[in-house]
């Protein structure tokens, strides 16, 4: 727990190793969640947390749907132009 | 909280107050306009994701001269950006590829976002929304 804190402070000095897999496109879903969470909180004049929550889920696996599509139907077009 | 009739200053500088709170502290706009839940969300929201960017790429992405258009979105989160960028400037802090592509994503949004929540707290304010709904907020 010590040595916990100093090595998390220090990540904020050098970069963190993101390979070029698949899995490097996870990074984007902390992103889209806040996204979600800004916009809904700006639409909504008074904010309920039950109602809150429910909308931010909604939209953050709308977006999320959407970007995965997105990736599928960008892969393919890849796949069709190079085969 | 001041409203319209009783506040001792002029309105449109109660507006450049909002707006110049918003951009100090993300949230700090909704939050002198009454609405304190919003303010927790956007402050949380806003800053998790400007250090989640960071940690990613270290504090060397902030680089008001090398990378002129993300430091412009970047500084939109907060004044305090701007004593990160010295900081990042003083030292030699590594920044490559796709660490660096990510951290810059993910600030120069958390800047952009908050750009939305200064107009949305300005509009808030100039529309009276925070005022009349304020007292409200706090009991549901």
């Amino acid at each position: 727990m010590a040595e916990g804190f100093p090595m998390l402070l220090a990540g904020f000095f050098a970069p963190v190793e993101i390979g070029t897999t698949p899995l490097s496109l996870l990074w984007m879903f902390p992103l889209l969640l806040s996204i979600a969470v800004v916009y809904k909180a700006t639409r909504l004049r008074v904010l309920f947390w039950k109602q809150f929550v429910l909308e931010v889920l909604v939209l953050f696996l709308t977006l999320s749907g959407f970007m995965i599509l997105a990736g599928m139907v960008l892969n393919l077009l890849v796949w069709l132009i190079t085969s | 909280m001041p409203t319209k009739s009783n506040r001792p200053f002029d309105h449109t500088f109660w507006l450049c107050l909002v707006a110049a709170a918003a951009w100090a502290v993300p949230g700090g706009g909704h939050f002198l306009i009454g609405q304190r839940r919003h303010a927790y969300v956007f402050f949380a929201a806003i800053v998790f994701t400007f250090l989640i960017g960071l940690y990613i790429g270290s504090i060397g992405i902030v680089d008001p001269v090398g990378a002129k258009p993300w430091y412009l979105a970047q500084i939109l989160t907060s004044p305090v950006i701007g004593w990160i960028g010295q900081i990042a400037q003083k030292g030699d802090y590594p920044v490559y590829g796709r660490p660096q592509d990510y951290g810059q994503i993910y600030t120069a949004l958390a800047g952009l976002m908050n750009l939305l929540c200064i107009l949305n707290a300005v509009y808030r304010a100039y529309s009276g929304i925070g005022e009349t709904i304020g007292q409200e907020e706090e009991h549901g």
